[in-house]
C-alpha cells in the first residue's frame, strides 16, 4: 500500500517546484535595527550540535535573517557550549538548552530545525519535525536505509515542508565535471564512476562507563541497545573503527558518509537526481568486486570499478547543446539556499527527494555486495523485483519506543 | 567454519571481535538458493536461540534470522518478545519475516507486553503493513495511555486500509495523540488518492480539518484537498 503513495506525491501540487504554503513567522522573535524585521526572520533550533552540527550552528547563527533560539544535544558539554555561543552572539540568555529533541519540535515559536545527529536518528527526527510543521536542514547522509528514505520524502511532501539535505560538496567539489557534463562539452554522457568506501561493519566493542554528562539511551535512540563505548559514539570522521561512522547500526560507513558527497556529485553531474537505479549489477575484475547501477534512462553509475578514476565520466566528446547548471538560491551556500527556500517555499538545491534518490545508490550497492548478487529495483514500488530476501534488508525495526 | 562460529556464540560477550561469528553471516549468503542448507541453518539458529547465550550472541543470531527466517524460526523468536533485553532484536527478525506466523506471533504478544515493549510490537506490525489485522491496532488506538494510543494510530496510518480509516474515524482524539491520529488519517487519504479514490480521500481530509488539527495537519489537509479536486 505504502509504495504507491509516491505516485500521488509526485503528481500532487506538493511535489512541484514550489512547496505550497508560506511558513508562519512568529512575531515574537527579537532583534535590532540592523536586521530584517522579526516577521521576516526564520526562528531556528539545532539538534545534535557537536562536530558537523557545530559548523551548521555557526552558519545559521551568522545569518541576519535567522533568530536562533534553541539547542539540543545528548551531551551536556556540547549543549552548554551551543547555548553559550548563541547567547554571546545575541548578548542575552534567551537560547534554551534541551537534551530531548522532542521539546524543540513541540515549540510553536520555532519554524525550522537543523539536524546533525548520527545517521540512525535522521529519519525519526525529520519525520517528526515535518509532523510538527517544521522545515528541516539535515546533514548528510540523510538516510540509513532505503525504507526510511521514502517515508521521509512522503512526510515532507504531506506537510508541504522545505527539507534540505546537507551535502555542501555536491556543488563545491565537482564543479568542473558538472559543468562539462551540463554545458555539452562532454557530448553524450553515458556513465560516471565513484570510488568510495568502506561499508560499515558490525560493532561489538566492550562496555565502558557512561560519561556523567551523556544521555546514552537518547544517543542510541532507535538503534539496537549496546553498551557505551567512546569509539562507538565518537563523531570523528574515521570509518575504520574509531567512530559511529564505522558501524552498521549507525551508519553505512564511508560508502554512505563520503558516498553522500561523491554519489551526490555523480548523480548531479549526469543529471539523474530525479531517478533511482533500476538495476544493480555485481561484477568482478582483476579479483575485485564492483557494481554498476543502471538507470531507466540508460545512465550508469559504477562503484569502485577497477582501473577507472574517481568521477570519471564515460562520454563521446561530441559537443552537444548545453543546459544551465542549477545553483543555490539566496546567499551563503547550502545553508543560505535552505533559508531562502524556507521563505519562498521553493525546493532547495538538495531537496529531500534528490537526497534520498542519491542515497538509494549506496544503499542498493551495499545490499548487492552483502548478498553477493545482482539485484533489480522497482523504484515506484520501492521493492526489489523477485527478491524477497533483498526486500528484508530495505529497513530495520526501531528499538522501542521509537516509531515513525 | 560455521561450527566454529556457532561454538563461539557461547562466549560472545560484548568486546569479543565480531570476526568470531562472521561465518554465520557468510553461511546466510552462501546458502541462498539452497533450500536444504537454508532450512538446516535456520533450524540450528532457532535452536541456539533457546539456549543460554550472552546477549550479544543472541543479537547476532536474530540479525541472521532477519534475512533467512521463515515460519520455522517464529516460535523461538516469539519467546523473546517479552524479554526486555531481546524484544527489539526478536522484532528485528520477525518484522522482516514474511510468514503469517510472524504476524500471529507479534499480535499474540501485544496484550501481555509491558508498555514499552507493546509500543515496539505495535510499531513492527505497522511497519510490516501487509497481512496485519486492524483490530489489535484499533484496540491500541483506544488505549487510555497516550503513548500506546499514538503507537496504534501511527501503525494504522502505515497500514492505510479502509478498515484502518474506520478505526481512526472513531478514535477519541486528544491533545496527546492528535498529531499521530491526523498523520495516520492523512496517510490513509494518500493511499486512497493513489488508488484513484478522490472522493474518499477528500472526505478524510475533511475529517482531519474537523478534528481541530494542528497547524501542520491543517496545511497538509488543505494540500490534500487540492490534490483531491
Amino acid at each position: 500500500m505504502k509504495t504507491t503513495r509516491r505516485k500521488f506525491l509526485s503528481s500532487s501540487g506538493a511535489a512541484t517546484a514550489a512547496l505550497g504554503f508560506p511558513s508562519i513567522i512568529p512575531s515574537s522573535a527579537l532583534g535590532n535595527a540592523d536586521r530584517p524585521a522579526p516577521s521576516n526572520r526564520i526562528v531556528m533550533g539545532g539538534i545534535g550540535i557537536g562536530n558537523m552540527g557545530r559548523g551548521d550552528h555557526g552558519a545559521f547563527l551568522g545569518k541576519n535573517d535567522v533568530q536562533y533560539v534553541a539547542i539540543c544535544d545528548v551531551r551536556k558539554g556540547a549543549m552548554n557550549q551551543g547555548k553559550a555561543k548563541t547567547d554571546a552572539k545575541y548578548g542575552n540568555k534567551d537560547c534554551k538548552a534541551h537534551d530531548d529533541y522532542r521539546e524543540i519540535l513541540s515549540r510553536d515559536d520555532i519554524d525550522a530545525v537543523h539536524i546533525a545527529t548520527p545517521d540512525h536518528w535522521h529519519a525519526q527526527m525529520i519525520i517528526e519535525a515535518c509532523r510538527h510543521g517544521k522545515d528541516v536542514f539535515c546533514q548528510k547522509p540523510e538516510s540509513l536505509t532505503l525504507g526510511e528514505g521514502s517515508l521521509m520524502v512522503e512526510t515532507a511532501r504531506r506537510y508541504g515542508r522545505v527539507v534540505s539535505g546537507g551535502s555542501q560538496r555536491v556543488l563545491q567539489d565537482y564543479k568542473g565535471t558538472v559543468l562539462r557534463c551540463w554545458n555539452g562539452s562532454y557530448g553524450k554522457v553515458k556513465s560516471i564512476n565513484v570510488n568510495v568506501g568502506p561499508m560499515s561493519k558490525p560493532c561489538n566493542l566492550p562496555p565502558e562507563n557512561v560519561p556523567g554528562d551523556m544521555n546514552w539511551e537518547m544517543w542510541l535512540g532507535p538503534a539496537p541497545w549496546a553498551p557505551y563505548n567512546s569509539k562507538r559514539c565518537s563523531g570523528s570522521f574515521s570509518t575504520s573503527g574509531n567512530s559511529w561512522r564505522s558501524y552498521i547500526d549507525y551508519s553505512g560507513g564511508g560508502m554512505t558518509d563520503w558516498g553522500a558527497h561523491h554519489f551526490g556529485g555523480a548523480t548531479f553531474a549526469v543529471d539523474v537526481r530525479e531517478l533511482q537505479p533500476k538495476e544493480v549489477i555485481l561484477d568482478e575484475k582483476d579479483g575485485k568486486k564492483f557494481v554498476s547501477l543502471r538507470y531507466p534512462n540508460g545512465m550508469e553509475i559504477t562503484h569502485n570499478k577497477p582501473g577507472v578514476g574517481q568521477m570519471h565520466v564515460g562520454r563521446d566528446n561530441e559537443q552537444r547543446e548545453g543546459k544551465e547548471v542549477p545553483k543555490y538560491a539566496g546567499s551563503g551556500g547550502i545553508t543560505g539556499d535552505f533559508i531562502d527556500c524556507v521563505k519562498t517555499r521553493n525546493k532547495p538545491f538538495r531537496d529531500i527527494e534528490f537526497a534520498i534518490n542519491t542515497m538509494a545508490v549506496p544503499h542498493l550497492a551495499t545490499i548487492a555486495y552483502k548478498l553477493n548478487r545482482s539485484l533489480k529495483w522497482d523504484s515506484a514500488k520501492q521493492q526489489f523485483i523477485d527478491d524477497a530476501e533483498a526486500d528484508r534488508l530495505r529497513d530495520r525495526a526501531r528499538r522501542e519506543p521509537w516509531q515513525i | 567454519m560455521l561450527d566454529q562460529a556457532l561454538e563461539s556464540l557461547k562466549t560472545y560477550e560484548w568486546g569479543v571481535e565480531p570476526k568470531a561469528v562472521q561465518s554465520i553471516q557468510d553461511a546466510v549468503v552462501a546458502s541462498h538458493g539452497d533450500a536444504a542448507a537454508r532450512k538446516k541453518l535456520e533450524s540450528t539458529l532457532a535452536e541456539v536461540l533457546g539456549t543460554d547465550l550472552p546477549r550479544a550472541a543472541k543479537d547476532t543470531v536474530c540479525r541472521a534470522l532477519k534475512t533467512i527466517g521463515t515460519a520455522h524460526s517464529v516460535p523461538a523468536l516469539a519467546k523473546l518478545l517479552h524479554d526486555e533485553e531481546l524484544s527489539h532484536m526478536a522484532r528485528h527478525a520477525l518484522e522482516a519475516n514474511d510468514s503469517p506466523e510472524a504476524v500471529k506471533a507479534l499480535v499474540g504478544a501485544i496484550d501481555k507486553a509491558p508498555k514499552k515493549i507493546k509500543i515496539g510490537i505495535i510499531s513492527s506490525l505497522g511497519a510490516r503493513g501487509v497481512g496485519v489485522p486492524v483490530a489489535p491496532l484499533a484496540k491500541a488506538l483506544s488505549d487510555k495511555d497516550a503513548d500506546i494510543s499514538t503507537a496504534g494510530a501511527l501503525a494504522l496510518g502505515a497500514i492505510g486500509s479502509a478498515d484502518a480509516v474506520k478505526a481512526l474515524g472513531s478514535a477519541k482524539v486528544t491533545d496527546t495523540n492528535k498529531i499521530a491520529v491526523c498523520d495516520a488519517m492523512l496517510q490513509c487519504a494518500e493511499n486512497m488518492l493513489a488508488h484513484g479514490k478522490k472522493s474518499g480521500a477528500k472526505a478524510i481530509y475533511g475529517t482531519v480539518l474537523k478534528i481541530g488539527p494542528t497547524e501542520a495537519a491543517k496545511i497538509a489537509a488543505d494540500l490534500g484537498i487540492k490534490a483531491s479536486a
